[in-house]
């Protein structure tokens, strides 16, 4: 079993991979422009706390809809609503997106188990997982927070930074491919096919030609990923769960790949 | 003496009256790659804007050029060379500068700032460095790349394969290519200044009958090594590096002859703003410990004299690219206008 703290550990560099990578990417929330508050987390943790309650609660009420008054008497567009309605969305999307594509999954999955009719135990079901995606968010943007008030974190918005290293080019490809899981659990598989395409285009291509010199078969593995398993994946019919299995494939290459490069660009000559 | 010879030297003898005198010499005296130890040191404020460049290789050379001049403030904006170029074409119409020198990847968004009268002259003696053909008098060529046939050595022998371009339409050869990407359309646009739009047209066409299209020219390359198909279109880099990863890989190169297929394009730098330390700072991507570094590291041609290319490829003079000004290729619209019209795009 892992011990704790370096679970903990493992978790904090992911927030902080996390929000450096969103730096780079110069992302902006399809759901409208980030606010400044996502740059004062701590002053805006109690705003957060009181926004996951009332996400809770809305939620809770539809699926209470549901059980009294059935399908019809559901409105489920309002499940879709109060997630955009709140500050606390681009706070989680701008630190944790695996996170973020949970809640949209969690979203989805109560929305489209009561469009089928489901019973009401198993629309409880996909609650309680949307229910614990929200508390799993608000600890990740807690820790965020810390974070940020010691420095640790680069500003958000500040945008045009770019990845200067390989290494840091393979950890921005693993955070966009992060985001490609979220758009398509938010509904957006042409949205989450642009980003495999520029992420392929704009930021592979500019370390394949190293890394192929280190390891032919692993860059044609993630040729193929890019260029054919995740976007044959992204069709709208293959589930969340699956889509994340083949992100997560490719993210462990690109593991592979940067200790790879890592370890290449140690015996590069100096140019001088 | 001619009078266009006077004058060219005359200019040469300004631009260098700038350095010290021992450099003066120096340079004088070598027409070719100079040492970084002949520069002076670079001091002050510049902004480069750097297009996206091979890795993290390019910021390894302005590591070490920061690093040997501790007195250069050296700022630096990233992003895709066409969009910097775009960004320095704006500014310059808001009349705001923000960079004294633009590295670009692509010698057709060097044009465009070119175009727009942005771009300062050099001096003689630094684009006397470079190699015939590439001699520009407001920007400097840093690397070159040169358009190849990668063909698999299992299916092909070189002698099979037609030394023009244009012949490869009518083959019954297999082929692989990848028209979204950026260096096949300045390929594209090569052909389409060198041989018409109607000659182009009917080559896109007699080549798509038989190409598999790829998203970019590394997956084409692999794809002839693996048989998928004959042979294909690409960068010289790619196919040197996959062997340099697989030595056993069954692949090599053909060129054609004096046509866009084997047009030698480049990355290229100019200086935005006047003054000694622009052109003293392209001078550092000029020397012999760059260019070489580039050509061992990146497998891009050196574009100096006296500097050898990379391994496993045959040396510039005995490839015989068509004359093309680089900086020409920045007018893609036509091509891509062309290329969607015959429905490869």
């Amino acid at each position: 079993m892992q011990p704790q703290n370096q679970l903990r550990k493992n978790h904090a560099l992911g927030l902080i991979f996390g929000l450096f990578a969103l730096v780079t990417a110069g992302q902006v929330s399809a759901n409208g422009a980030i606010g400044d508050h996502v740059n004062d987390l701590k002053a805006h943790l109690g705003q957060y706390s009181e926004e996951v309650n009332w996400l809770v609660g809305k939620y809770d009420g539809v699926v209470n809809t549901y059980e009294t008054k059935g399908k019809k008497g559901t409105d489920t567009q309002q499940l879709i609503d109060f997630w955009e309605e709140v500050d606390f969305h681009s706070a989680i999307e701008t630190n944790y997106v695996p996170v973020y594509a949970n809640i949209w999954q969690g979203i989805y999955g109560v929305k489209q188990a009561i469009e089928a009719g489901k019973p009401v135990a198993e629309v409880r079901a996909e609650q309680d997982k949307l229910n614990s995606a929200f508390w799993q968010a608000l600890g990740a943007v807690k820790l965020a927070a810390q974070f940020q008030e010691k420095g640790l974190l680069a500003k958000v918005q500040t945008t045009e930074a770019e990845p200067t290293t390989m290494p840091a080019t393979l950890d921005d490809i693993k955070h966009r491919l992060d985001r490609v899981v979220a758009k398509y659990a938010e509904k957006l598989p042409e949205a989450a096919t642009s980003i495999v395409h520029d992420t392929y285009l704009h930021r592979f291509e500019g370390v394949e030609g190293a890394l192929i010199e280190q390891d032919a078969a692993l860059v044609e593995d993630l040729e193929k990923d890019f260029n054919v398993t995740l976007p044959q994946a992204l069709d709208g019919k293959t589930s969340v769960d699956e889509v994340r299995k083949v992100v997560e494939s490719m993210q462990v290459k690109l593991d592979k790949a940067k200790s790879l490069l890592v370890e290449a660009e140690k015996n590069r000559k100096d140019v001088f | 003496m001619q009078r266009r010879d006077f004058l060219h030297n005359l200019a040469a003898v300004g631009a260098i009256s700038c350095l010290p005198m021992s450099i003066q010499r120096s340079l004088a005296a070598q027409a070719g790659a100079v040492s970084v130890d002949q520069l002076p040191k670079l001091e002050g404020d510049i902004t480069l804007y750097l297009g996206r460049g091979e890795g993290g290789l390019y910021e390894n050379v302005l590591e070490a050029i920061r690093k040997r001049n501790p007195k250069l403030n050296l700022q630096i904006r990233r992003g895709a060379t066409a969009a910097l170029a775009n960004s320095i074409v704006a500014e310059a119409k808001a009349g705001v500068r923000r960079a004294d020198v633009f590295w670009a990847v692509d010698s057709g968004a060097i044009g465009l700032v070119s175009d727009a009268g942005l771009a300062r002259p050099l001096p003689a003696d630094l684009t006397n460095q470079l190699k015939p053909g590439f001699q520009y008098p407001e920007w400097a060529p840093v690397t070159g790349r040169v358009r190849t046939l990668p063909y698999n050595t299992d299916r092909l022998t070189a002698e099979q394969i037609p030394d023009s371009v244009m012949a490869l339409a009518d083959s019954d050869f297999s082929i692989g290519w990848a028209p979204a990407y950026a260096s096949f359309q300045s390929f594209v646009t090569a052909m389409r200044l060198l041989e018409g739009e109607k000659a182009t047209a009917d080559w896109l066409r007699g080549v798509n009958e038989r190409a598999t299209n790829y998203a970019g020219e590394l997956g084409v390359v692999m794809a002839v090594e693996r048989g998928e198909v004959d042979l294909g279109f690409a960068n010289h880099y790619y196919t040197l590096r996959l062997k340099s990863g697989k030595p056993d890989a069954k692949v090599d190169l053909a060129f054609t002859k004096n046509d866009a297929g084997c047009l030698v394009n480049a990355s290229g730098i100019l200086a935005l703003s006047e003054g000694d330390l622009p052109i003293n700072f392209i001078r550092y991507l000029l020397t012999r410990e760059v260019q070489s570094y580039l050509a061992s590291e990146a497998y891009e041609i050196p574009l100096v004299d006296g500097v050898k290319p990379p391994q496993g490829l045959p040396s510039l003079s005995t490839i015989s690219p068509p004359k093309v000004d680089l900086t020409q290729l920045a007018d893609l619209r036509p091509t891509l206008n062309l290329m969607r019209r015959v429905g490869v795009l």
